[in-house]
């Protein structure tokens, strides 16, 4: 495997000017992101001083092994809905290290609106119990919750991938012989009553941690009776008479030492085998990625430049070089895992389609994870590839996509338009991991083509009632409709509506990636089996 | 990061993980590279930052003996679920440890007796003399682990107090 | 110069030795002492015999020793105090005579008296000597009889109408003790007869509140004493000989703790009265065997003066930096005397050479009052090299427990001076390895590097004078840290649960996104 040889002038006017963009692009995420995490209203965090609790991220300091990485998920989810008032959706997700074994954690967040569930914290939630099914990963639960928030309970409730999906969910984690140990650190009720109640395990803090259908308040209204939140629900009683829960605690502290222990109890299960070799910091700087990336969303950048900062020792073995050459093809070594990996350099023709389906069969049949760079327009339309068949190409693209049994892997790196965002497996085509890069964006067509079609319409519309528009009207048409089209193309409303499983800075990419394919690693790797292919 | 040491007197709460390359230490906010490689015989190289030295180690349960650069310390470990749990059931005064290696000479208290701060709750002898240990405040006895006559070695638990049973509690 | 055991005139000795008395030698003793007077009795050819509570038997006597012999008593301690058993053992065993070593019976008069009834050697002087110095009042006389210098005293009980009088007669600085007293307690120092009289009456109503007595004893007050004591060695003979003076004025709670020799304090006539003193003293009282005469040392107003305390009728814990100096191996010394030999030389073919320093490693925490440790010695690495000797009678495995004395072992140290012999003895201290049970090595090395020390400016009362000696110093952060490290990389949850982290995520380290 040879080296990739970079084509790139770092000195250039090019490099520097995209570099000082990306990074100030970088800064801003991790400020928005820093905020997300750690800003809240003063009185929001004396409240949990007051109730004798620990700050979320204090939490996991506790829980998670010294020393090792956290790879968090969805850091902005919510962040452009509920006029921002509910960062990071009220829940902190990940994988982290506990007791040397890869956990899926799932926090509430009890200084934002007391851990309420919103509906993307709904979503935030079933999508991490997801990835715990999808990889086989024991599930940690810090259980803080005031509950549902009532006025969006239409929202959160009923639907197939509202609230109950994450008992569902749980329920077959427990089926699968995937553990779940839940530490109870305030009020779970009604359905957070649940989340304890479907674990292997749960430990709950002496006076904050409570767990019941209906609180005192329902009770007195619905039977009359008076109960204290002790008796209805408090450590004591669940671990000495209901066995609702299994080990008291004096303080949060203890509680989560005793889920440590719990999870060191776990037993690890072989991984998945795949090839696999010493890894190897790549040759060229992950810093020079910021570089590589262009200041407009329609300039073309060369991908083997991004693979370069990417893998191990910057070794890319290409396959097909010179067939197909809109979609690179080849394998490299991540973190020392062998992967496959499919980038744009173009749009998608038949023959880059082909290609595409072709090596994801082939990395199916060895075995070999896939990892998918998009920076896609879509696929090449008009009579020519229509009459070459460009449909069903891209069909057996999705077909073959849809269709693999090993792990994949998405990056939003630039644009994903179009089918190209299925062909290259987007959210709806089951990635185990996808993030998304700051500057990245996704819709249906671009935004200025889109703005202009929408805009053609309803110039027609009038110009058929005699209206002859002039430029101003024209622009007052367009303008609103580009805004709102940029804005739910930007790579903060994906993150937000939780399309990705966060929003990454470029050079954190290799780790968040090596984290995710050891983490995929836990559920073997079935045999291929496809549709049927359109020949 | 809820494991710690005690070193005398001092408590310090530290963390160990693995590196690439041998481990690191964290410890007040801070992470160093450390190693330490144990020969059968006890003798020891301890890496701290790049620099090796040697050292003898000792372990004894919970206890682990140290010579290093001409002196020897003594570092007991506290299991973080232990130490935890000592902290819950109230203030370690509520666990009478032995001041010095000595043994019972009477006992003025057994499990269930109500004491007041300031009341004599037994008379240890040690070297010839006797010392009498007394209530750090009011409560009852838990549970005593020795009888007259047993021995019993420095910070050895002789006795537990534990905080008196609210008035009027239901039975 | 050290004590040589290969040498010719050992030789002699050890062919001697085939004729003498007794061929095999019963050891009433345990510890380092055991075990070194072991090494003496075996180099001669002779066999030597242990007794042994049970709660020695992992000791190295015990397996060094020709045979041993267990002895049970009601404390371990009381076995080693059961003269009955202890003789009864020797007599089983065949020994023909017994070394008592020091402490335990070694000056018991009735323990002398019964070895010699059953017929055995007594590795130490007559019981009537033993007798005489064992009582202070008697021994003190017998000094002050002799002409020999004794603290000028005057003793209320005497004669209570000339008190007053007699004590002005005992010079200024003088001081007040009830006769009754004890610990210090109601004593009074007075530097001027016009505070004398005012003194008296205030010593008498504290001895009054504290005892209930209210007489008085009075003495001559040595400011800063310093403890310097003179080896002595007589045989049956009538040949007394000195061998120099030690120093042990660097004392915790009356217990030495640093013994050298020669003393930093003499001059060469000085160390010649004192030691013509002692040598007098034994003389006078046809003392037989290894001894030690005990004189307190001041110079408080100017001109040196001592002192007789008390003589020690035995072998002294601090008798090899004696032997280190003279090239003497006192245990040698005590056998031949037992055994009947004259010493066969004269004061004048006796001679030192060099300074010999030994500190008394003892399982102790200084900083909490010199209060005993216990515990198993998981670890024990011995100092070695030229000018360091370790008398040690404690082995890996064994446990330090709370039943017998805290001395573990001595380190003895020698150079061609003072300054060389500290220099050696700090380094020994940092390579005396023992761990499992706290010991106070850490405290020496800090006392060692004292400047009073280095200076030689030492006196029983250092220590309290110098607290900061005792205190544990505050620990650097790079030290902290690698102990932590230490004990961390060696305590197996904090280890297995680094280990447990997979490749991947120990590779990454502290990351997130």
């Amino acid at each position: 495997m040879k080296r990739i040889e970079s084509r790139l002038n770092c000195a250039s006017a090019e490099f520097q000017a995209n570099s000082a963009h990306n990074r100030a692009l970088a800064e801003a995420f991790r400020a928005m992101q820093h905020r997300a995490r750690h800003q809240r209203p003063e009185r929001d965090m004396e409240r949990l001083r007051a109730q004798n609790k620990l700050f979320v991220r204090d939490r996991l300091k506790l829980l998670l092994d010294p020393g090792t990485p956290f790879l968090e998920f969805s850091s902005l989810a919510a962040n452009e809905a509920y006029d921002g008032d509910v960062p990071g959706a009220a829940l902190v997700t990940g994988i982290g290290i506990v007791a040397g074994r890869e956990v899926v954690v799932n926090a509430g967040d009890a200084s934002v609106k007391g851990g309420a569930w919103y509906p993307l914290t709904v979503k935030k939630i079933v999508r991490a119990l997801d990835i715990a099914i999808e990889n086989r990963l024991p599930v940690v639960h810090l259980c803080d919750s005031a509950g549902g928030f009532l006025p969006l309970q239409a929202d959160l409730f009923a639907d197939r991938y509202y609230a109950g999906r994450i008992f569902r969910n749980q329920s077959v984690l427990s089926k699968m012989g995937v553990q779940q140990v839940s530490i109870v650190l305030g009020h779970c009720t009604a359905g957070g009553a649940y989340v304890p109640g479907l674990s292997d395990y749960s430990v709950i803090v002496r006076g904050t941690g409570a767990i019941f259908l209906a609180g005192p308040p329902l009770v007195k209204a619905a039977t009359g009776e008076d109960v204290t939140v002790d008796e209805l629900g408090g450590a004591d009683m669940h671990t000495s008479v209901s066995g609702t829960a299994d080990y008291p605690a004096s303080s949060e502290e203890e509680a989560i030492a005793i889920a440590r222990d719990i999870v060191a109890q776990f037993n690890r299960r072989e991984k998945a085998r795949v090839e696999w070799q010493a890894p190897e910091a790549p040759y060229y700087d992950p810093q020079e990625l910021y570089g590589v990336l262009p200041r407009d969303i329609k300039a073309q950048f060369d991908m083997h430049e991004v693979i370069a900062r990417l893998v191990d020792g910057s070794r890319f073995h290409e396959y097909q070089p010179n067939y197909g050459k809109t979609l690179v093809c080849g394998y490299a070594h991540l973190w020392g895992y062998k992967i496959g990996i499919l980038a744009n350099n173009g749009v998608l023709f038949n023959d880059s389609s082909l290609k595409g389906a072709h090596f994801i069969e082939l990395c199916n049949q060895n075995r070999t994870p896939i990892l998918f760079l998009q920076n896609i327009t879509g696929f090449m339309v008009g009579r020519e590839y229509e009459r070459r068949g460009i449909t069903k190409d891209g069909a057996k693209m999705i077909m073959a996509v849809s269709c693999s049994e090993v792990p994949k892997f998405t990056v939003m790196c630039h644009g994903s338009f179009g089918a190209g965002n299925y062909g290259m497996s987007g959210r709806a085509f089951d990635s185990r991991f996808l993030f998304s890069w700051p500057q990245s964006q996704i819709s249906v067509m671009g935004a200025e083509q889109a703005a202009n079609t929408l805009a053609e319409v309803k110039i027609r519309q009038l110009a058929r009632h005699g209206k002859q528009l002039t430029a101003a009207e024209i622009a007052a048409i367009r303008d609103p409709v580009v805004a709102e089209f940029r804005r739910k193309s930007s790579a903060y409303w994906s993150t937000s509506e939780i399309w990705d499983d966060g929003m990454l800075d470029p050079v954190d990419t290799r780790n968040a990636l090596g984290i995710a394919i050891s983490a995929a690693l836990n559920t073997p790797i079935a045999e291929p089996r496809y549709g049927v292919f359109r020949m | 990061m809820n494991h710690a040491f005690k070193l005398g007197e001092a408590e310090y709460n530290l963390g160990l993980s693995r590196a690439a390359e041998g481990y690191r230490l964290h410890v007040g906010g801070r992470s160093l590279a450390v190693n330490l490689h144990r020969n059968d015989d006890g003798s020891a190289v301890l890496t701290l930052d790049g620099r090796s030295e040697p050292a003898v180690v000792a372990v004894r349960g919970d206890e682990v003996f140290v010579h290093l650069d001409g002196d020897s310390y003594a570092l007991r470990y506290e299991h973080p679920l232990q130490r935890l749990a000592a902290q819950a059931h109230g203030s370690a005064e509520d666990q009478v440890r032995a001041p010095m290696p000595g043994s019972i000479v009477a006992l003025h208290v057994e499990a269930g007796s109500s004491v007041a701060r300031g009341d004599t709750l037994l008379v240890m002898e040690s070297m010839k003399m006797e010392t009498t240990l007394t209530a750090a405040r009011d409560g009852v006895v838990e549970s005593v682990h020795f009888a007259v006559g047993q021995s019993f070695d420095r910070d050895a638990l002789l006795l537990e107090l534990m905080a008196r049973p609210e008035q009027g509690d239901a039975p | 110069m050290t004590i040589d055991n290969a040498g010719n005139a050992f030789a002699q000795v050890r062919e001697r030795a085939r004729r003498w008395p007794f061929g095999r030698v019963l050891i009433a003793n345990r510890g380092e002492i055991a075990l070194r007077i072991l090494r003496t009795v075996q180099a001669l050819g002779l066999e030597g015999v242990v007794v042994y509570h049970a709660a020695d038997r992992h000791a190295p006597a015990v397996h060094a020793a020709n045979q041993a012999v267990q002895i049970t008593g009601a404390t371990p301690v009381a076995a080693y105090l059961d003269a009955d058993q202890i003789v009864r053992a020797a007599l089983d065993s065949g020994a023909g005579a017994i070394h008592p070593g020091y402490g335990f019976l070694s000056e018991n008069a009735g323990f002398a008296r019964k070895v010699a009834a059953a017929g055995l050697a007594f590795v130490g002087p007559l019981p009537e000597q033993i007798e005489l110095m064992g009582d202070k009042v008697r021994a003190r006389a017998f000094v002050a009889a002799g002409g020999f210098p004794v603290a000028p005293s005057a003793i209320e009980d005497d004669d209570p109408a000339s008190f007053a009088q007699r004590a002005l007669a005992v010079g200024f600085p003088l001081l007040i003790k009830p006769a009754a007293g004890g610990g210090g307690k109601g004593m009074r120092i007075v530097r001027q007869a016009e505070a004398l009289a005012r003194e008296i009456e205030r010593a008498r109503s504290e001895g009054q509140r504290y005892f209930g007595d209210g007489r008085l004893y009075v003495e001559r007050y040595v400011e800063n004493p310093r403890h310097i004591e003179v080896q002595v060695l007589g045989d049956a003979h009538g040949n007394v000989v000195h061998l120099f003076e030690r120093e042990c004025s660097v004392q915790r709670r009356f217990q030495k703790i640093v013994e050298e020799t020669p003393s930093p304090a003499l001059d060469a006539a000085t160390r010649a009265r004192i030691c013509d003193a002692a040598a007098g003293i034994a003389r006078k009282a046809g003392y037989r065997n290894a001894g030690t005469v005990e004189f307190i040392f001041g110079t408080g107003s100017g001109d040196p003066v001592f002192y007789f305390l008390e003589m020690n009728t035995r072998l002294q814990v601090e008798h090899p930096v004696t032997e280190q100096i003279t090239g003497k191996d006192l245990v040698l010394e005590q056998l031949r005397v037992a055994a009947g030999e004259p010493l066969g030389y004269s004061q004048a073919q006796i001679s030192a050479r060099g300074h010999a320093i030994e500190f008394r490693i003892y399982a102790e925490d200084p900083a909490r009052g010199y209060t005993p440790t216990t515990g198993p010695v998981l670890a024990l690495r011995l100092p070695e090299g030229e000018g360091v000797r370790v008398d040690s009678g404690i082995a890996q495995g064994q446990d330090v427990t709370a039943a017998f004395d805290p001395m573990l072992a001595k380190l003895i140290v020698t150079g061609a001076d003072r300054a060389g012999a500290i220099a050696r003895a700090d380094r020994a201290l940092a390579e005396f390895v023992l761990l499992g049970c706290k010991t106070n090595t850490g405290f020496l090395r800090r006392l060692l590097g004292h400047p009073a020390f280095v200076a030689g400016e030492i006196h029983t009362g250092f220590l309290d004078a110098h607290p900061e000696i005792a205190a544990e110093p505050e620990l650097p952060p790079d030290t902290l840290h690698k102990l932590l490290a230490a004990a961390a990389l060696s305590t197996r949850p904090l280890r297995d649960g680094a280990d447990a982290v997979p490749d991947l995520h120990a590779a990454i380290g502290d990351w997130s996104n």
